[in-house]
């Protein structure tokens, strides 16, 4: 029975106690020794062919009978006030539907606590006007024809603008860009008192940019009414919070809307929630009648459409001369552009990666005019590891004792910041598994110069969330040919989750993976499920769908006692193998699956599950560390990424090949902020210059180095049924920490500021030579 | 993007003839149909040069290499013939760096002589900079970290093309065709800083057409070599490049070009670095004092310093992989 608590609630690195509704889920975990057949088997993805053939219809893929294209007019400055627009001749163009902006503004005018149409444009990109047309071409044509007048306003582009001195505000009506102005303060122990006893200190500040999502497929919406029906498909990564946001903001019952997203071209955290397009598209397929499709350019996508905050921080860590930690501070600003929260948790792995007595951290947001900064893989963490690794790189430097052996002095093996137990922590191992797959211990062995070129080797720890929990429901149902269909409310947002969803299914049911179908990213026929971010889809509806299965399953069991004329059996005395369903206390008699189901024939056999609670008391993290080993040519300031060694303790692993593909994308996209990834922002017009891919750089192919992947692959059966933690998130946090470490090691100076382009590292060079 | 009519022309003269003012000729279209979608250019006409076969073909003749203008980027990188791989290796070199392996197929050896600058100030629609007719260089004062350090004045473009810059140190020239007949002009005048009155990179004529590009025979035993220096290890534009181009005969250093990218608003030779080695032994000393000297003259911005430095380490780079091979 499903019953109110209060819980403690863990979603990227903040913590919160949350009334929850919980379930017992009633079944065994899948321990340690636990046989499986089809969880924990490398698993070719189930809808890889219809991927890699272009049958997988993503958002951007459709077109609805009768579909009409929306366009959106968006603000050439960074800062300005409209004084006045004209759209009489835009209208009036052949097959141009509907424009609004604010003096013709649609049904409602409010979306996410602001104006759709507002007069202050706080950003470039901000949203002007809305063309709805018969085609693209059409669209754009009105784009062009309406006749805005703008007033310039005073903008600030960057941290150091924001946070002047006499700086202008970059909301108006404000009077502080500090969005938080006392901070966030944490404190344990007495960081001054650490500071005291510290015999040897260290002092560091850090930069990381303003980066952005970049996904293969931007933002879009296709909505369609039929009658007072609403259907959207959505590029989202959770079709439930569309669902709800959109129905709150139209003001109609849930029930008449339907959100879905089979496929998706990638995110990143900046589609957890439905955007001013989303609701656009719905406003203008009412008010037209006909469907209408709303694609973000790619110049929309890297301009508007989020970033990970760009950070300032400074680290200060105390130590003994024997390496133990007395005191660590870190404070960090970040970027969170015009209308931003305070904050992603960037001293998170300060407070919560050693066992230092003495911490204290303070968080400030702050605005600055640029669209919304947005959670992006593993957000703050990526940041915060950054500096505190590199930190510690430097104590261990003066220490004169091994980055490695620094961080193992230093191990917590509980959680420092609530003296909680871990379920599970396998980080010292992968510290070792680590350590030997590199060579670490006899990189100095290797010759470090050849030519123009240094070696360096660096190493980073990685600690995050990816517990997962409630809420999350599936369904199960069972069809006349032995088949099934689990109906589950999450979305795969080309992780897998599909995939790993089926061979938990498969394994729970004692079917082969192909008579399982996963249906997800539709909120018709699936119950909820939740928000694919914080690495907590597999933790939370792994076990939802196993616990489907043997709901199922156990009224199969009953059905097949009554088949084989056993009478009162328990339902716990039968087992499944080899696709029989077996009576325990005589394995001699059994039925086969697939004759329980046609028996079944009309009835539908359904299944539920819904997720039990983490264990009360104690933290469920992911854990890793990943070892670089560069060249850096100091004539060119070129870097080489040569191997990167990943070993990330995640629990059980579902499917060794998508976790791996996690690991190699996060460890991708990790070196492209350590390498080339900026937003870079003009200081006289506060114009984007990288609004593009040329000059936003994502890595290419060539720029992959060797990677090596290894597991911990142990259940954590505490956490959940499954034994199984998220993977998303945590092989992006320690790649640039790691790739710093090994850039210095090679030339011999710390590089502070992301990302480490040939100019950085040249400038570095040129700085130490004139003794700065 | 702006309607426009399409021609196609099927002979030289048709071409010529088609062309004016306020139209472009297009050939790969990899940086025109850009332009074109950004609305940094709206020609009235188009007019394609894809149907003109005396536009096409590499040749070997006792003079030297002729190479057709519509020569795609990976013509010269994939028909190596070991002839032309020997003599125009640092050509050959410098196509394979440019752009992806999509972008090679498509873009021809004319047209990426003629592609405007990558500054982003001039390629953002909303920024009405010099180039483009406006008041002042925004990148003189702004972020600048890609523009030039040598021979700029009131605009800091670098010119985007490494074959160019490859050319420029084999001492090619270009075939140009127009209304009053054909000329050859050297590639060093071909480029051309941009003048008030003049705001663009080259000396062609908007009724003019590139048809060949020429190479002079290079003497047995000249070789080159072309190092690019990015930020990404593909798809990328030069930070700095250097082509070096050197005959080497007893010992000695007979004839040497040494031209640089990414630095100036043209391919820009590093005089003095090729004084400094003419007549001498390729030494390592000799090959330093070389380098030091190529970023003679250069006046960097607030950002770009780094430039100085990088173009010491490229010459330095091609220089020492000239002494090896």
């Amino acid at each position: 029975m499903p019953r109110i608590e209060k819980r403690e609630v863990e979603f990227e690195g903040q913590v919160t106690e949350r009334e929850i509704i919980v379930e017992e889920e009633g079944i065994a975990p899948w321990d340690e020794g636990a046989q499986l057949r089809v969880v924990g088997q490398p698993a070719r993805r189930v809808d890889g062919p219809a991927r890699v053939t272009g049958q997988a219809v993503y958002t951007t893929d459709l077109r609805l009978p009768g579909q009409l294209t929306a366009k959106l007019l968006r603000s050439p400055h960074s800062h300005a006030r409209i004084v006045s627009i004209d759209s009489s001749a835009a209208e009036s163009l052949p097959g141009v539907h509907l424009v609004w902006h604010r003096e013709h503004l649609p049904p409602i005018v409010y979306f996410d606590g602001r104006e759709l149409f507002p007069i202050e444009l706080a950003y470039e990109g901000a949203e002007v006007a809305l063309v709805v047309a018969e085609d693209e071409s059409a669209a754009e044509e009105a784009l062009a024809a309406i006749d805005v007048s703008y007033e310039k306003l005073p903008f600030v582009e960057d941290l150091d603008a924001a946070l002047a001195e006499d700086a202008p505000p970059a909301l108006l009506g404000t009077d502080d860009n500090r969005i938080n102005p006392q901070g966030q303060v944490y404190e344990r122990g007495d960081f001054d008192q650490g500071w005291e006893e510290a015999e040897v200190t260290v002092v560091f500040s850090f930069v990381t940019p303003n980066a952005a999502h970049s996904a293969l497929e931007p933002h879009a919406t296709v909505a369609r009414w039929e009658g007072n029906e609403l259907t959207v498909w959505e590029s989202t990564q959770g079709v439930f919070s569309v669902r709800s946001e959109l129905a709150e903001a139209l003001d109609i019952p849930y029930d008449r809307v339907r959100v879905i997203c089979d496929y998706m071209g990638g995110a990143f955290g900046a589609k957890q929630r439905p955007g001013r397009h989303s609701i656009l598209a719905a406003l203008a397929a009412r008010a037209t009648g006909r469907p209408v499709r709303l694609v973000l350019s790619r110049r929309e996508e890297q301009l508007v459409s989020g970033y990970r905050p760009a950070s300032k921080q400074t680290v200060r860590i105390g130590a003994r001369e024997d390496g133990t930690l007395t005191a660590i501070e870190h404070r960090a600003w970040q970027h969170m552009g015009a209308f931003g929260h305070r904050g992603y948790v960037v001293v998170g792995p300060s407070r919560e990666l050693y066992a230092c007595p003495n911490v204290r951290t303070v968080m400030q947001g702050v605005r600055a005019n640029m669209d919304r900064g947005r959670a992006f893989r593993a957000p703050g963490y990526v940041e915060g590891t950054f500096a505190l690794e590199c930190a510690m790189d430097v104590l261990a430097q003066r220490l004169e004792i091994d980055p490695l052996e620094l961080r193992l002095r230093n191990y917590a093996e509980t959680d420092p910041s609530r003296g909680q137990a871990y379920t599970r922590k396998g980080l010292r191992e992968a510290y070792e598994i680590g350590a030997q797959r590199s060579g670490w211990r006899d990189r100095h062995e290797v010759p470090r110069e050849d030519g123009p070129w240094r070696r360096g080797w660096g190493m980073a720890s990685q600690i995050w969330g990816g517990g997962g929990g409630p809420p999350a429901n599936a369904i199960v149902k069972l069809l006349p040919d032995g088949t099934v269909e689990v109906l589950v409310g999450v979305q795969d947002i080309g992780t897998g989750t599909r995939t790993a969803l089926a061979q938990i299914a498969a394994e729970e049911l004692g079917l082969p993976l192909t008579g399982v179908r996963v249906v997800l990213g539709d909120t018709l026929p699936a119950p909820y499920g939740p928000t694919s971010a914080g690495s907590q889809t597999l933790a939370s509806a792994g076990p939802v769908v196993r616990a489907a299965a043997r709901a199922c399953l156990r009224d199969m069991f009953d059905l097949a006692g009554q088949m084989l004329g056993i009478e009162d059996a328990d339902d716990e005395a039968f087992f499944v193998e080899d696709g029989d369903l077996v009576y325990g206390p005589d394995p001699e008699v059994r039925v086969e699956f697939v004759d329980v189901a046609a028996k079944v024939d009309g009835y539908t056999l359904v299944g539920d599950g819904a997720r039990g609670p983490n264990p009360e008391g104690k933290r469920v993290n992911t854990f890793g560390a990943q070892f670089a080993q560069v060249a850096v040519n100091v004539d060119t300031g070129q870097v080489q990424v040569l191997k990167v060694v990943a070993v990330h303790d995640v629990g059980r692993v579902v499917n060794p090949m998508t976790a791996s593909n996690q690991v190699y994308g996060g460890i991708i996209q990790g070196l492209g902020l350590s390498r080339m990834e900026a937003r870079i922002v003009d200081s006289e017009t506060g114009l984007q210059l990288t609004s593009n891919l040329e000059t936003y750089k994502v890595p290419t192919i060539m720029d992959v180095p060797e990677i090596e992947v290894s597991f911990i692959d142990r259940a954590d059966a505490e956490a959940n049924s499954i034994g199984a933690k998220g993977v998303g998130e945590p092989p992006i946090i320690p790649t640039p920490a790691a790739v710093a470490n090994a850039v210095s090691d090679a030339i011999g100076v710390r590089i502070t500021d992301l990302p480490m382009t040939p100019r950085r590292i040249l400038d570095a060079i040129s700085g130490r030579e004139a003794g700065e | 993007m702006k309607r426009f009519a399409y021609a196609r022309a099927s002979t030289v003269e048709g071409a010529v003839q088609a062309l004016g003012d306020s139209c472009r000729p297009l050939a790969g279209g990899t940086d025109l149909i850009g332009l074109m979608k950004k609305g940094l250019l709206a020609p009235e006409r188009v007019v394609s040069l894809k149907g003109i076969p005396a536009l096409r073909g590499i040749e070997r003749d006792e003079d030297g290499w002729r190479m057709g203008a519509l020569t795609t980027l990976s013509d010269l990188t994939e028909r190596y013939d070991g002839v032309m791989d020997r003599e125009l290796g640092v050509l050959s070199q410098a196509a394979l760096e440019s752009a992806s392996p999509q972008l090679r197929h498509a873009a021809t050896l004319g047209g990426n002589l003629m592609q405007r600058p990558r500054c982003w100030y001039f390629r953002n629609p909303l920024t009405h900079c010099w180039l483009k007719g406006g008041d002042h260089c925004f990148a003189a004062v702004g972020k600048n970290a890609h523009h030039a350090i040598l021979g700029a004045d009131t605009c800091h473009i670098v010119h985007p093309s490494d074959p160019a810059v490859a050319l420029l140190a084999l001492d090619a020239e270009v075939e140009v065709v127009g209304p009053e007949g054909s000329r050859r002009i050297g590639l060093g005048e071909f480029f051309a800083e941009p003048q008030r009155g003049a705001r663009s990179e080259t000396v062609l004529g908007a009724d003019e057409l590139i048809t060949e590009v020429f190479v002079p025979g290079p003497p047995a035993g000249a070789q080159g070599v072309y190092v690019k220096v990015t930020e990404r290890a593909s798809w990328d534009f030069a930070l700095v490049s250097a082509a070096v181009q050197i005959e080497i005969s007893d010992d000695e250093v007979e004839a040497v070009r040494v031209v640089l990218g990414g630095v100036a608003s043209m391919p820009w030779r590093a005089r003095e670095a090729e004084g400094l080695l003419r007549g001498k032994a390729l030494t390592a000393e000799r090959i330093e004092e070389a380098a030091t000297a190529s970023s003679a003259g250069a006046a960097p911005l607030s950002d770009n310093g780094y430039k100085v430095r990088l173009v010491e380490g490229a010459v330095g780079e091609a220089l020492r992989r000239l002494k090896r091979a």
